[in-house]
């Protein structure tokens, strides 16, 4: 058989190139490019709390923004300072007074660490409570007055920011 | 004779790399992206562990307590007594809407003051105590499209509910 000539070469190329089916993926691209956009104008600021994935935390219309502080967590079994579980909640259950001496401890801890730029030294006395919102005010009070004998005087709530009314 | 016409291809984009960008971008920034935002409630200290608070000033007449409840929320004057009835809770918690209208009604009484207390009982649930300090701290109306903002009563405290003698 006779060689193929180069034109004719390339209309057979090009013959058997069209038969290969043509994925249309202008839809795709078009929701992707959407979904790049909304995710962009989404991640514009950095959050100083993580969300907790333990932790239900409660909502609120509150709309002040977290600060960076000493934060102790509550969630239904465990009690952690910072992010080191200091305490169960049965044991802290059970305890007569309003301090639980392990939590108080492990923020006196926190509490000698220097502060070394002079700016941090009114944030420093501060505490961010993160608390599963099912967990009895009993509890709550607990750690609060704990935190307030370890000289954290000012306490936060964390909550979820909710929009509707 | 035929006429001659020139046969048109459909025009081909070549978009393979366009289509790996995005394909590494998107799990990228799901992977980001943060969905629900975190906010705080500041409040001054449990009443009990701060005496500062517990004094009263002769020069404020309105102390306004309110007391989260296992069944109901009772909105009083520290100086005066009751305010209204106990406001009965709902299937879902605390009846915030009304309790909303009761504060805005003490507030527009009296505009100058900021503090209120807030007194749970122990078994009063974190989330209770969330959304009953939402209705003293800020009203919100929706007007329009927008959502307006009122302080009520913004400086908060936190302590215990008074044991009812049985």
């Amino acid at each position: 058989m006779k060689p193929l000539t180069p034109l004719e070469r390339r209309k057979e190329r090009k013959s058997r190139d069209h038969n290969q089916v043509d994925m249309n993926l202008v839809s795709l691209i078009d929701v992707f490019t959407l979904l790049i956009f909304f995710l962009m104008s989404n991640t514009g600021a950095v959050e100083t709390l993580a969300s907790p994935r333990a932790v239900k935390l409660p909502e609120s219309h509150s709309q002040k923004a977290p600060k960076e502080t000493v934060l102790v967590v509550v969630t239904a079994n465990e009690i952690l300072v910072g992010s080191r579980v200091v305490a169960t909640v049965a044991e802290a259950m059970k305890v007569d007074g309003d301090i639980i001496e392990q939590v108080k401890a492990a923020l006196d801890v926190e509490a000698s660490r220097e502060v070394i730029r002079k700016e941090n030294e009114a944030d420093s006395k501060r505490v961010t409570i993160m608390g599963d919102k099912d967990i009895p005010y009993r509890l709550l009070k607990k750690v609060m007055v704990s935190a307030a004998r370890a000289g954290y005087s000012d306490v936060s709530f964390a909550v979820r920011q909710r929009f509707e009314p | 004779m035929p006429a001659r016409r020139l046969k048109k291809t459909p025009a081909h984009l070549e978009i393979t790399a366009f289509i790996n960008l995005i394909v590494v971008l998107v799990p990228f920034l799901l992977s980001v992206a943060v969905f629900t935002h975190l906010s705080v409630i500041d409040l001054a200290l449990p009443a009990q562990s701060n005496e500062r608070i517990q004094k009263l000033d002769p020069d404020k007449p309105l102390k306004l307590e309110v007391i989260v409840r296992a069944r109901h929320v009772e909105v009083n004057d520290k100086h005066g007594g009751r305010i209204v009835d106990p406001i009965p809770n709902v299937t879902s918690g605390p009846d915030v809407r009304t309790l909303a209208l009761t504060i805005k009604g003490i507030k527009e009484k009296f505009p100058q003051h900021d503090d209120a207390s807030v007194l749970a009982e122990d078994q009063v649930p974190y989330e209770s105590l969330v959304q009953v300090m939402d209705a003293v701290r800020a009203g919100h109306q929706v007007q329009g499209k927008d959502l307006i903002v009122t302080d009520y009563f913004p400086n908060i405290s936190v302590g215990d509910a008074p044991v009812i003698r049985q």
